[in-house]
């Protein structure tokens, strides 16, 4: 038996490493499977053998996917999950169902790969340089200009003022809309210096919206069991909550949220709340996110609860009056305490639908879905949120800003979806 | 030890060292699967990275993208030399001994900065900067109290360092010292809350854009970091091959893998930290800690 | 053999070790990447410009103390070895020096120079 064999038989056994593709409708598919001990899900697509693409894309190309899908090392595989079609990924291997069969097929195609009885797919896109080489010497250098005209096919950065008096290169960038460490689809028009955001722009979103049946926009037009609403939201909190974890690098807690958000029932609650204590001894809300993100004056749900103001849709509605609702608030306004209020929330949520029995709210076109006040005729709280982030953005470190558009909750899916009048 | 026999043996211990560094992170990462399954999961990441390509970015540095990985290995490796396992056994008990692993460490950032660097790719470019900000950070409270073994010794040799611990190990007559020296070895290796070069939020930093062998020597480098930092500190900390009844080597074993999993335990228990928080945390909290450590220990030894 | 010999040796095999398991990689399977291979990674969209640049290093007064004490740390390997034999001396001397830096270091934290922007 050859070297490459033996390896090979040897890797077959290891974790598959997945690198994710969001589209819509995709986004807590794919997180859940970051439970499943096959796969290992990766933040480069240098580090991963196989692309899972799951969730719906507009019609076209989708731009950026060919490209993450020749940057994964070879050997690689690529696996639709889901029915329709992708422009484009004509060889990928298609999965319909449930999880079980994406882990499966994913699990075949990396022994595949390893063991050499399934060949890996070639580059998608053609082999051509996009920009122009444009120097003189043997290193693009020579030519106009500071630099040297245009070496090695891209241009340099160039200078611009900081806001400490120097004058130094500002990068433009596009970050995203594939980057595991952003909500997927999000798309950042950057300038940097150094790792400092000077200036920062929302692209479009390639996701393609599906209809989904959602008990906050329900309760828009009908009354809804509170007990439904508050678990929803319950789990909604937890989610996200295991999203933050795992950006700070807490992948075990991120796990533990996870789970619980799959396993959210009335009493619940004190699993919250060990949860919360194992975060507190984490050290994230003192290391990672203490003064982060200061924003007081945006009056969207919980970020205006976790700056000490009590507004909250709940609080009109005669279905939570009845049962003695009360907003929670937290101070702080950073992204620390938006941490904290929606822990706090969420074990509120679920003593809530302890005591909720069969009572019912909505139905008045007003409802506190789990990011702010949804409205008839108003665009949702996640647009809100998503219109929010350049000014919350800039100046502020690379890290940080990850971190703030997490502590947002930013989706950039929910943001498109309207509320219909 | 001529030699072969010392590169052989930085070898078994530094590959030995790597191999439990991944088996514990498992463990601690609680991962499913029985004792077969973990012992044989570094072996068969190991072989996938072998199997996967190299992956390259348009216009690498590329020298210096193949000498990163190589640098952290070296570092790792010769740090290790300084140490006597047994109070025979070193490969390069050098009457500066000290001095030889505190540099030997302090390089790994041009080894940290070149990774991040090479590849002509903004995350990794960040994570380099940062890692050197780090490094500023860190760089004197460690080299302090790793210096300050050396007080109560009289020498810079580590075999003296352990020689002098006869009696009183320096955990006790320098209580300081291991703390600081955990938490900046940890941020020397960018380990656990220090992970900040190579975070979530830039999706890899430093080895975001390495594949296939590359990423498997620079994640086994960086374990082989790991190793050193711990061996070095149960000889200046707790007394290295010291001890009663087992015989020297095996001292050194216990003691270091008992320092080796706390470095690992703690890459799961604390989140990562913000480069600017780790930056006030080493000036304004390490530091003068460490200064005190240096003339409280000063004032014991006279 | 021993001393700085051995480490010196150490220090090359490591390092040839290490290069020789990338070399060997790419002779067992050759392959050449295409150019969209080579695009660095920043979620799908190539970059317009090289990443390389004249970074804004924004903790450049931290960098400059660093240079301080670093200094002052060359002067304490030989002080540590002759400390109990000098005695108190060395000590206060130390101490004063140190004393010094500590003053440089409590001013530029005040000046916010561990933080950035």
């Amino acid at each position: 038996m050859g070297l490459r064999a033996l390896l090979g038989r040897l890797a077959a056994g290891a974790e598959v490493p997945v690198f994710p593709v969001v589209g819509g409708g995709a986004r807590s598919q794919i997180q859940d499977l970051r439970l499943r001990s096959e796969l290992m899900l990766v933040d480069s697509p240098r580090h991963a053998a196989v692309m899972i693409v799951a969730g719906s894309f507009p019609p076209g190309e989708v731009e950026g996917l060919l490209q993450v899908h020749d940057q994964l090392a070879r050997p690689r595989r690529t696996i639709r999950w889901g029915a329709e079609p992708v422009p484009g990924l004509d060889d990928a291997l298609v999965v319909s169902g449930d999880e079980n069969r994406v882990v499966a097929a994913a699990v075949d195609a990396f022994v595949d790969l390893m063991t050499g009885s399934g060949p890996g797919e070639p580059p998608l896109l053609p082999d051509v340089d996009p920009v122009e080489w444009r120097g003189v010497g043997p290193y693009g250098q020579g030519g106009m200009g500071m630099t040297g005209g245009t070496p090695y096919g891209r241009p340099m950065a160039e200078r611009g003022p900081a806001r400490d008096g120097l004058e130094l290169d500002q990068v433009p960038i596009t970050i995203g809309p594939w980057l595991p460490s952003l909500p997927p689809g999000l798309r950042l028009h950057v300038v940097l210096q150094g790792d400092v955001i000077q200036a920062l722009e929302v692209g479009p979103a390639p996701l393609r919206l599906l209809d989904r049946v959602d008990p906050f926009r329900q309760a828009l037009v009908e009354p809804v069991p509170i007990a439904e609403l508050e678990l929803a939201r319950a789990r909604h909190h937890l989610r996200w909550i295991a999203e933050v974890l795992r950006i700070v690098d807490l992948a075990g807690l991120s796990r533990r949220a996870l789970v619980l958000s799959h396993r959210a029932r009335p009493e619940a609650g004190a699993e919250v709340r060990r949860l919360e204590a194992a975060i507190a001894r984490s050290g994230l809300f003192v290391m990672a996110l203490r003064g982060v993100g200061r924003i007081s004056d945006l009056p969207v749900g919980w970020v205006a609860r976790a700056a000490g103001s009590a507004v909250d849709a709940r609080s009109e509605d005669p279905g939570y009056r009845s049962l003695g609702f009360r907003p929670v608030t937290t101070e702080g306004a950073d992204a620390a305490a938006r941490v904290r209020q929606r822990l706090a929330e969420t074990v509120q949520s679920l003593e809530l639908a302890a005591s909720a029995g069969e009572a019912r709210a909505g139905g008045h076109g007003v409802m506190e879905d789990p990011r702010g006040r949804l409205e008839v005729g108003s665009p949702p709280p996640a647009a809100t949120l998503l219109e929010a982030l350049p000014d919350v953005l800039v100046g502020q470190e690379w890290g940080d800003a990850v971190s703030i558009v997490h502590s947002l909750d930013i989706d950039v899916e929910a943001a498109l979806r309207e509320v219909p009048a | 030890m001529n030699p072969v026999q010392a590169v052989l043996f930085i070898g078994v211990v530094l590959g030995l060292g790597a191999y439990l560094v991944a088996v514990l992170d498992r463990v601690f990462a609680g991962a499913p699967g029985g004792l077969r399954s973990g012992l044989m999961w570094p072996i068969r990441r190991t072989a996938f990275l072998l199997v996967q390509r190299r992956s390259e970015t348009e216009r690498p540095d590329a020298e210096a993208w193949a000498l990163a990985p190589a640098l952290l290995a070296a570092l790792a490796a010769v740090g290790l030399t300084a140490v006597p396992f047994t109070p025979s056994l070193a490969v390069a008990d050098v009457s500066a001994g000290i001095v030889l692993f505190g540099a030997a460490m302090i390089i790994v950032m041009v080894a940290v900065f070149l990774q991040g660097w090479s590849p002509n790719s903004i995350f990794p470019l960040i994570a380099a900067y940062r890692f050197a900000a780090m490094a500023l950070s860190f760089g004197i409270p460690f080299s302090l109290v790793v210096l300050t073994t050396a007080i109560p010794a009289e020498s810079l040799s580590v075999g003296a360092v352990v020689a002098s611990q006869e009696g009183l190990w320096n955990v006790v007559r320098q209580p300081l010292g291991l703390p600081v020296y955990l938490v900046t070895g940890a941020a020397v290796a960018f380990w656990g809350p220090f992970r900040i070069p190579e975070g979530t939020d830039l999706a890899g930093g430093t080895a975001l854009e390495a594949s296939g062998p590359t990423l498997a020597v620079w994640r086994i480098a960086r374990a082989g970091v790991l190793v050193t930092l711990s061996v070095m500190g149960a000889a200046i900390f707790l007394g290295g091959h010291l001890g009663p009844v087992l015989p020297g080597w095996a001292w050194t074993s216990v003691k270091s893998v008992a320092l080796l999993t706390l470095f690992v335990w703690s890459g799961h228990a604390f989140a990562r930290m913000r480069v600017e928080r780790f930056v006030w945390f080493g000036w304004v909290i390490l530091l003068p800690i460490a200064l005190v450590d240096v003339f409280a220990s000063g004032i014991v030894a006279l | 053999m021993g001393g700085l010999g051995g480490a010196l040796v150490v220090l090359l095999a490591a390092a040839v070790a290490a290069l020789v398991a990338r070399w060997l990689s790419t002779v067992l399977e050759p392959t050449t990447l295409t150019v969209p291979e080579r695009v660095p990674f920043a979620g799908g969209v190539p970059p317009e410009v090289h990443a390389w640049n004249r970074y804004h290093i924004r903790y450049y007064v931290m960098a400059l103390l660093f240079l301080a004490f670093d200094m002052e740390m060359v002067f304490m390997y030989p002080w540590a070895v002759v400390f109990v034999k000098e005695g108190i001396v060395a000590l206060v001397e130390m101490l004063m020096f140190i004393l010094i830096l500590v003053v440089g270091m409590v001013y530029t934290w005040r000046e916010r120079g561990f933080t950035w922007a």
